[in-house]
């Protein structure tokens, strides 16, 4: 070749290596710089930071829930979980009634440091009681067309009314005061209620109620999802969307302590170590939004994150007999089983001529005695999760140990029975069915199994993947006749189940099915205000039975998870409605240089 | 005067490619023993597509078995899938989706590149103007997006596969017809046959067209490639056949959460059948464009 | 040659026109209603209806097209349907990301190329002409996902070498997650590249000039460099240009997989979450450039090639 080729080829060669070589081995030294800091891996992108305009997502209000807090928050270590005070000064005093709570907040917590407070140079201003009512008034503006706005709507005093005016009026008023919430003084609310509402505790815990500063709503307006001001342990630092959230530590956060109560095997497996101790525990905390399981497994095992759930495929090879296998346990990974509080379900159109209404009963009967749930338990969760027997999960308040689905036993024989009793025999007669389900690799592959299981009673299955848009669209609009979904629960109360069921909960509500039973209406009246009780829980099990009987969805499973934590990351556990965790994390910063070295 | 016409001798006013052109053309194909190779390759792949179709064979690829996730072994050559399905039978469903999309979407595409080419290089002027505007404007659309807003309208599944692929493909043909038909509608044959009487149609479709019908033929031959690999890219983002239907794309999906498990062979086998179908018939191709006419070799 | 230039800058109006018309009409008439997810698990009837008169859904079509060319022309594409952020402001974040993947790969698998196509020149008709040509058409052969899902499980996982996804926003730490995305491109760009780069020469070593050249005396490597290179380099360097306006997308694949923020991602995700605004600002600003890359090119090799006819 010429000197110049050759030159010229040398000169690329050269010049890529010499990019290449330093840049791959640059370290990654951010990660010295976040030693302290709790890597959460994100399973979907989170979508904003805003309580009032953020949708309910649950991975939006993880990310929320470290920023902001609530009046109540639930208790970290006790089981089942129960609301406690967080911003609130102890726990409210109810009237007789029901009616009304009075709540104390608690004295000199201050608003995280932010630009936004102009007249005070910056430093965060002292929270009161108005900042509840301003926060609040929020969900029901309709400019912030909030998800959240049902904690409150049709229960408090006033609220209906405050928003159906500003819908009037073009835009919400928020001089005007709402009946419902009244600041007695600068640390006393109360909230006045319509009719007596047991889960008010509960769904101050909930992102939608956590409070944040007028100056910063002021200031930044459509931009504080992307720039949050709370009150909680950490505040923002950065976020490069899609990418990576990172927060620090609240160094003005209020004197909270990490809790002493636990159960036994809090005490034995070190959780209650950091009793007492001022929270937060770390340094602040890195969210990193990666969609594909794999490279989330993979890169747990490097070390970068401090959790992860095992995702299917990688099952076998983790764990064996319910123990992690020798290789993991050497490089000090440990296991964390619990039950989460959902339900998986195939759902029913009620108001489809096919399956839905009486006219359909026997179908959906039939189905749900096709399914062959272990089967199902096996090749999808590796044998994580229970056969639900009903829409209600266990350690939720209401749950029915004793429940028995004769239809959740997998008799084909009783399945064909039932379809010949429908009348149509072997499926001969039966239109196909279409059953929706959102895209992904794993939801397809269940599908297939959905479809395969109707098939062996000769039902004709069509598959239809969505985009989530068009999944949720067609559940809306009452255009899907079957759907593949979940619902785990926002608090541990059976109601929020049954609510799934309540008539005038119907579609576009939580009613996906938009099941109307008469006789299931007027039991979930009554005990929608009706406190904890064993007559609550007498009436709890006759509507499931209905349900059950019904059957407007068949009822999968209920998860169980496994979550692998890193030899260093201590005090987790997990619940699916806790959200604001991270503050009792603690990272064992010699253990994680000396494990590292192992991975 | 109707007879002195009628004398004059047809076929050199016609100039339909003679046996010339294609005889040549064979003949420098068949010395080129590689082609030849990818040719009887791809005529396997055919012949086991259409069996597959016709359900002479591996028409039970959907049977679900016991053994799940199971090694390549002598009662499953390929191993298994999730549901204990026979990857081997897979396999072969996969090759009768990939030629089917190769085949109905040039039924589709190549139709529309040719008529649009043809009229808008054949009649020039406001005509062409039209079909050129139209096109650069389908082009400058990023095809990933086109193929999804039409997956939207249609739904998913295999025919809207088809149909998205056929409607986005056709503008890389139409330019070319179009150029070749600028070029020859001035050549001296096709006055010729106007002079004699051939209307528009006939001068376009009966007298050029087959000058450059080669043209067609390479195009048909590249578009099995970019509909094959299309549609591996259509499955991994849920676009493509429907659930249950088995197709390499959906394949390479399933592999890509398989890895972990160590479960390698739908990967392999996928790829493998793809490879050598694909490379054939870029073989293929490249011989065919050297055989037919070496000045095309610059086009894609 | 002006009167040309004006000519094809004006044609590019016709074209974008164009389009909108057909973004809007195929986005518009498709995808999930928005609506439905901006609400979440629980929304009534009336907001329902108030939201979509928020978003302008309930006007009539014709009217919110004029609304969308309204948009394009300034420039102002709003807010995201999905995360509420400004687009433009998505669009710039993304940027970043996705050029720092695709315009290194881009340019060394240019290089690269044409380095391998001149010495292909030099040995061709040998076997090392054919072996490579064989190699290329195979690498062509294999699917994209195939090699990102190979190389992130075998380099990535097993062997460590490469971060195994993520990304740093860090100009100097970003470089580590993307060599290996960076090397996948390059990978699967310079078979075709090669192989077309290779037959552009070919076209020109068989030409009139270079036999008269080598006639002359002159020695094989100096006619390659200097003769072949430079003619060749015209329709080469058309190709590339008409090959950059798709560098702003990123490879959507590799985005995906690798976790890179990039306007790939961005793109199938806005398609995902029906998120219209957002894939109507990709779609135009991509025509845009692509009109605009097409416009540089032909005016490029008008000016070039002295034999290009001016129609």
């Amino acid at each position: 070749m010429t000197d110049f080729l050759r030159r010229y080829f040398l000169f690329t060669v050269c010049l890529s290596f010499s990019v290449i070589v330093p840049l791959g081995c640059t370290k990654n030294e951010s990660s010295d710089e976040f030693e302290n800091y709790v890597h959460e891996p994100v399973k979907a992108n989170i979508k904003g930071l805003d309580p009032a305009t953020t949708g309910g997502d649950l991975y939006s209000a993880v990310a929320m829930g470290q920023i902001y807090e609530g009046l109540m928050q639930y208790s970290y270590l006790e089981r089942p979980i129960k609301p406690e005070p967080s911003l609130a000064d102890g726990m409210p005093v109810i009237s007789k009634d029901l009616k009304t709570y009075e709540f104390k907040i608690k004295k000199g917590v201050l608003f995280h440091d932010d630009p936004c407070f102009r007249t005070s140079n910056g430093r965060g201003r002292e929270l009161t009681a108005d900042d509840f009512i301003f926060s609040w008034k929020r969900l029901a503006d309709p400019a912030n067309h909030s998800d959240g706005f049902w904690i409150f709507d049709g229960k408090v005093n006033g609220i209906t009314e405050w928003r159906d005016a500003a819908v009037k009026r073009g835009a919400a008023d928020y001089a005007k005061p709402i009946d419902g919430f009244e600041a007695v003084d600068k640390y006393t609310l109360k909230i006045h209620l319509k009719r007596p509402y047991p889960q008010l505790l509960y769904v101050l815990t909930m992102t939608p109620s956590y409070v944040l500063p007028h100056e910063a709503v002021e200031t930044y307006g459509q931009e504080l999802q992307n720039h949050p001001v709370g009150t909680g342990p950490y505040k923002f630092r950065s976020w490069t969307r899609n990418a990576r959230l990172i927060y620090d530590k609240n160094p003005n956060y209020r004197n909270e302590l990490y809790p002493s109560n636990g159960e036994t095997q809090d005490k034995t497996e070190g959780r209650l170590d950091d009793a007492g101790k001022k929270l937060p525990l770390n340094d602040g905390v890195v969210f990193t939004e990666i969609i594909e399981d794999q490279p989330r497994f993979l890169n747990f095992r490097k070390g970068e994150f401090d959790w992860v759930e095992i995702p299917k495929d990688n099952f076998d090879s983790s764990v064996v007999n319910d123990e992690l296998t020798a290789g993991f346990k050497d490089q000090g990974v440990v296991l964390n089983k619990s039950i989460d509080q959902d339900v998986t379900f195939d759902g029913f159109n009620m108001e489809d001529p096919v399956v839905g209404g009486a006219k359909g009963k026997y179908i959906r009967q039939a189905m749900t005695a096709a399914i062959d749930t272990e089967n199902l338990i096996k090749k999808f969760y590796n044998g994580r999760a229970v056969s639900a027997q009903g829409p209600v999960p266990p350690s939720v308040v209401g749950y029915d140990p004793g429940r028995k689905n004769s239809l959740k036993t997998y008799d084909i024989g009783l399945a064909k029975t039932l379809l010949k009793k429908a009348g149509y025999p072997d499926g001969i007669g039966l239109p196909e069915i279409v059953y929706e389900t959102p895209d992904g690799t794993t939801m397809r592959q269940m599908s297939e199994f959905f479809q395969q299981e109707m098939g062996r009673i000769g039902i004709k299955v069509r598959i239809s993947m969505n985009t989530w848009p068009q999944f949720v669209d067609k559940i809306k609009n009452r255009k899907a006749q079957m759907f593949g979904l979940a619902w785990a629960a926002d608090y541990p109360d059976a109601e929020n189940f049954f609510q799934l069921f309540y008539g005038p909960n119907s579609s576009p509500g939580p009613n996906q099915s938009n099941y109307n039973n008469p006789e299931f209406n007027k039991l979930y009246d009554k005990v929608a205000v009706m406190a904890d009780t064993p007559e609550r829980n007498a009436i709890y099990h006759k509507m499931e039975d209905i349900l059950v009987e019904d059957c407007p969805y068949i009822y999968d499973v209920h998860r169980k998870s496994f979550v692998l934590t890193n030899g260093w990351f201590k005090n987790y556990k997990r619940n699916l409605s806790l959200l604001n965790y991270v503050k009792y994390y603690r990272i064992d910063t010699q253990a994680k240089r000396k494990l590292r070295k192992k991975l | 005067m109707a007879n002195a016409q009628q004398v004059v001798n047809i076929s050199t006013v016609s100039q339909v490619p003679s046996a010339g052109l294609w005889m040549d053309a064979f003949r420098r194909l068949r010395k080129d023993r590689l082609a030849i190779l990818c040719l009887a390759i791809i005529s396997t792949y055919s012949l086991v597509a259409l069996l597959a179709w016709l359900g002479v064979i591996a028409s039970d690829y959907a049977a679900i078995g016991p053994d799940s996730y199971a090694a390549p072994s002598a009662k499953h050559f390929l191993g298994t899938d999730i549901f204990g399905r026979d990857v081997l039978l897979r396999t072969i469903q996969g090759t009768r989706i990939a030629i089917s999309i190769g085949l109905v979407t040039s039924i589709i595409a190549i139709p529309i590149g040719v008529v649009l080419g043809a009229v808008a290089g054949y009649f020039g002027s406001f005509v062409d103007e039209v079909v050129v505007w139209f096109y650069t404007t389908v082009d400058s659309i990023p095809d990933l997006l086109k193929i999804i807003a039409l997956s939207f309208v249609l739904g998913r599944g295999l025919f809207s596969v088809y149909i998205s692929i056929g409607f986005t493909t056709w503008v890389g043909l139409c330019r070319l017809i179009r150029g070749e038909f600028l070029k020859h509608k001035e050549r001296d044959y096709v006055h010729a046959a106007s002079a004699l009487g051939a209307s528009h149609t006939r001068r376009m479709f009966v007298h050029i067209l087959p000058n450059v019908f080669h043209i067609v033929l390479i195009n048909f031959s590249l578009r099995f490639i970019i509909g094959i690999k299309t549609e591996v890219v259509l499955s991994y983002l849920g676009l493509g056949v429907e659930p249950g239907q088995p197709s390499w794309g959906v394949m390479i999906d399933d592999a890509k959460l398989e890895l972990a498990r160590g479960v390698w062979w739908q990967l392999v086998a996928a790829t493998v059948a793809m490879f050598f179908l694909v490379l054939s018939f870029n073989i293929f191709t490249d011989a065919l464009r050297e055989a037919l006419d070496p000045k095309l070799r610059n086009t894609k | 040659m002006l009167s040309y230039i004006i000519r094809r800058v004006l044609y590019v109006i016709p074209v974008l026109f164009g389009v909108t018309l057909i973004t809007f009409v195929l986005f518009n008439l498709v995808g999930g209603n928005p609506v439905y997810q901006k609400l979440g698990k629980h929304g009534s009837e009336a907001e329902v209806r108030i939201l979509s008169h928020e978003m302008g859904l309930d006007l009539p079509l014709a009217q919110q097209y004029l609304f969308f060319l309204k948009q394009c022309v300034t420039f102002d594409f709003g807010r995201s349907w999905s995360t509420n952020q400004q687009i433009g402001e998505m669009i710039s974040n993304g940027i970043g990301p996705s050029l720092s993947l695709t315009v290194p790969a881009f340019v060394t698998s240019v290089l690269l190329s044409i380095v391998v196509s001149l010495a292909l020149m030099f040995f061709r008709n040998t076997a090392i002409d054919r072996g490579i040509v064989v190699i290329c058409l195979a690498g062509i052969s294999i699917s994209m996902l195939v090699y990102i899902i190979f190389f992130q499980y075998f380099l990535s996982y097993k062997a460590g070498i490469f971060p195994i996804s993520g990304y740093d926003s860090g100009l100097v730490s970003r470089w580590r997650y993307l060599l290996l995305p960076g090397i996948i491109w390059i990978i699967v760009s310079l078979g075709a590249d090669v192989l077309l780069y290779r037959t552009v020469m070919l076209d020109e070593v068989f030409q009139d000039y270079v036999r008269t050249a080598r006639a002359k005396g002159l020695s094989e490597k100096f006619v390659l460099f200097k003769h072949v290179l430079k003619n060749a380099m015209i329709p080469i360097i058309t190709n590339v240009v008409l090959e950059i306006p798709f560098l702003y997308t990123g490879s959507l694949l590799l985005e995906n997989f690798f976790g890179i923020p990039g306007l790939g991602g961005m793109t199938v995700q806005a398609l995902n979450n029906s998120d219209f605004p957002v894939i109507k600002a990709m779609t135009y600003i991509g025509s845009i450039l692509y009109v605009g890359f097409n416009l540089i090119s032909d005016i490029c090799y008008a000016w070039v090639d002295p034999r290009v006819k001016l129609e």
